[in-house]
């Protein structure tokens, strides 16, 4: 360990040469006071630098690397995506189970941020709390909770029987994927539209309201815009999380509604085809870059109508 | 290993360089530790047997699929193994391919023995497996035509067809029987896993009216062809405890399982009758991955594996059927009644062909998943 540990900082190891002690004495004297004030906050972030690039975008960069080059070079990987219609269904089902996951989670969560705002600080630490239980608890347990909740002879159904409905088949389909995915991801949505909506002065829905406007009018248009960053902040945390979901979907979905994250593992793992697994990974990143950025331009196109310069994105 | 010290490099670029190293150790770690020399002994091996105390100092790692069945393979042969050779055995799992491909192209291998699906295990002979030495494995008391160049049977079980008694009056007695949704309608589990083994696509087949002899290549259009008449119907597991739980919690009420999971299920109370006559045999394996740091070791494991008492301990554990056909397990009538090698449940089941099957696995596989998908 000690070895390797000093391995690292060999004279030709490819460290930047400031950093390297003794050659450059000299420079370093000649500057010492301002250098030093820079040079230390640089070296503090070096550590997780180190991580960043060790562990984000060196695997990044492999498995771009693997989709053109796993088991030849060439891109028959993209080929073969490209020519099967259970591929493009498995990613545009996966878009789609991610967009009505942010729709859900905002429908739900909007109201209880709003209530949170409006509620003393009593009640609104009693409903950060509720909120951020299910934080607290592994994933695996709540997935499995709901299984014996959802299945078709579980509880949910056996409640629905007694008032004369059902049974509804709520695992092992989109449906299922949606609720455990929503109960996953609600306090992403509640927390940032919490947080943008108690910046928002509520005396300016007042004045909108002294001014002659009714109550829903002056929450449209005064209150709602005002909170938008929370709403975009959120439903962008929830839809990208959501993308990349695999317990959730692998527990309560079914092979037959596979999502992109358990056809990247079927391919991986049980077809041992990595290049393939590397070429859907490539493309949703794609996907979801194409999706935020297409989103940041109507961001901006609608803020400068709005005649705000300002920038979330 | 470089061994250039430098006493003035700084806290901070001193951290840098743990994170580092510890990125590149994790990439390296435990490489080297050449093949101990093993004396395994004069003679011709014997399964189920291994000379004392031969590998002393040896470590090995057996690698399964969990749960009551590599609890059941732990008991009967691998720790006794490990008691009688002296080696010190040590457990991972589940499977997963992907680990192994991984450590054979790292070139650090660190599962000596691991059970697999037999398709798999045929399809990557030579490349992420290695042939076995059968100098070392006796395979003589192993049903004929089940032991391959890379891989022995570890045991045998079938993809049973099992339906709720409670629900049909008039009992299904066929494939024909599974795929007739309006004389049985119900849901009808299958496995959804990518790893597809003979039973539903023979069974689509045989129910669309191919003679049982003329089943081979399968015409696998066909088979998805006639799936697709009872897609509505189907819902999927995806391993086995979904099965049982399937079963035991009646949300289905036909299925194809794997034997050991319907045992496990109907041991449960789960009201569940097989139809032998529309299962499928098929087995696992045990194989050595290429490269593995101690073969000959991990082949006296194997021929310890297969021994008599080994076998039957082994079924007695986990229901599931023996690979040495002396072996004569103890059950109760339930175990009795799954149990694939009596007679009276060997005469009615078919076995799948493991050779046209091992050609084509990753074709069936990948059509399989596109079809399952879609």
């Amino acid at each position: 360990m000690s070895s390797t540990l000093s391995n690292a900082v060999r004279p030709d190891d490819g460290v930047d040469p400031t950093m390297r002690p003794g050659r450059l004495r000299p420079r370093r004297d000649a500057q010492a006071p301002a250098r030093r004030g820079r040079l230390g906050p640089a070296l503090l972030i070096l550590p997780a630098l180190a991580l960043a690039l060790g562990i984000f975008a060196y695997p990044l960069a492999e498995s771009m690397w693997r989709s053109i080059a796993d088991p030849q070079p060439g891109v028959q990987n993209y080929q073969w995506f490209a020519a099967s219609a259970a591929n493009w269904a498995v990613l545009g089902r996966t878009l789609w189970v991610a967009f009505l996951s942010a729709v859900i989670c905002l429908a739900l969560a909007y109201p209880y941020a709003y209530f949170m705002t409006i509620s003393g600080p009593r009640l609104r630490t009693a409903l950060i709390v509720i909120v951020l239980i299910p934080f607290w608890t592994s994933l695996m347990i709540r997935s499995f909770a709901w299984i014996i909740l959802l299945q078709d002879t579980g509880l949910a159904n056996q409640v629905l029987s007694w008032m004369g409905l059902g049974p509804f088949h709520l695992i092992r389909n989109t449906t299922g994927i949606l609720i455990g995915m929503v109960q996953v991801l609600l306090p992403f949505m509640v927390l940032p539209l919490y947080s943008a909506m108690k910046n928002v002065d509520l005396r300016l829905v007042q004045a909108a309201a002294s001014l002659g406007a009714r109550p829903i009018v002056a929450f449209t248009r005064v209150f709602v815009p005002l909170a938008m960053p929370g709403v975009v902040s959120g439903s962008l945390l929830v839809f990208i999380q959501a993308l990349g979901f695999y317990i959730t979907p692998a527990l309560l979905g079914s092979p037959s509604q596979m999502l992109i994250s358990q056809y990247i593992y079927v391919q991986v793992n049980g077809q041992l085809q990595w290049g393939r697994g590397s070429v859907l990974g490539v493309l949703l990143l794609v996907a979801t870059l194409l999706l935020l950025g297409l989103l940041a331009l109507l961001m901006r196109k609608s803020r400068r109508a709005a005649g705000d310069e300002g920038g979330l994105l | 290993m470089y061994k250039t010290t430098n006493s003035r490099v700084k806290p901070t670029l001193g951290l840098a360089a743990a994170a580092l190293s510890v990125l590149l150790l994790a990439g390296c770690g435990g490489a080297g530790a050449a093949p101990a020399a093993v004396d395994l002994g004069s003679g011709p091996a014997v399964a189920g047997t291994v000379k004392k105390d031969a590998l002393k100092g040896v470590n090995l790692t057996f690698v399964s699929y969990g749960g009551l069945y590599q609890d059941g393979q732990t008991a009967a042969a691998v720790t006794p193994f490990g008691k009688e050779s002296g080696a010190r055995i040590l457990a991972d799992g589940p499977t997963e391919y992907s680990k192994i491909k991984a450590q054979v192209e790292s070139s650090n291998v660190t599962w000596d023995v691991v059970d697999t699906g037999s398709y798999w295990a045929a399809g990557q002979c030579g490349t992420e497996l290695q042939p076995l030495d059968y100098t070392i494995i006796d395979k003589s008391k192993v049903p004929a035509g089940l032991a391959g160049k890379c891989s022995v049977p570890a045991m045998q079980y079938a993809n049973v067809f099992v339906y709720n008694k409670d629900k049909y009056k008039d009992a299904p007695t066929s494939w024909k029987d599974f795929f007739d949704t309006k004389k049985y309608p119900g849901k009808r589990a299958i496995d959804g896993t990518e790893n597809i083994e003979g039973g539903i696509i023979e069974g689509a087949l045989l129910a669309d009216g191919v003679p049982k002899d003329k089943l081979y290549p399968l015409d696998l259009k066909r088979a998805f062809k006639k799936l697709d008449t009872i897609k509505d119907s189907l819902v999927y597991w995806t391993t086995g405890a979904q099965a049982q739980q399937m079963l035991e919690s009646k949300e289905v009420d036909m299925a194809v399982v794997w034997s050991g999971r319907a045992f496990g299920a109907v041991k449960n109370g789960a009201p569940f009758e097989p139809v032998w006559n529309a299962s499928v045999v098929v087995m696992d394996t045990l194989t050595v991955p290429k490269n593995a740091k101690n073969p000959k070791a991990s082949m006296a494991l194997i021929n310890y594996y297969l021994g008599k008492e080994q076998q039957e301990k082994l079924t007695e554990e986990t229901s599931y059927s023996p690979v040495n056909v002396e072996a004569k397990p103890k059950l109760d009538a339930v175990g009795k009644k799954f149990l694939i090698t009596d007679p009276a449940v060997a005469s009615k089941t078919m076995v799948c062909n493991f050779d046209w099957w091992g050609k084509n696995y990753t074709n069936v596989a990948e059509q399989w998943v596109a079809w399952v998908a879609k």
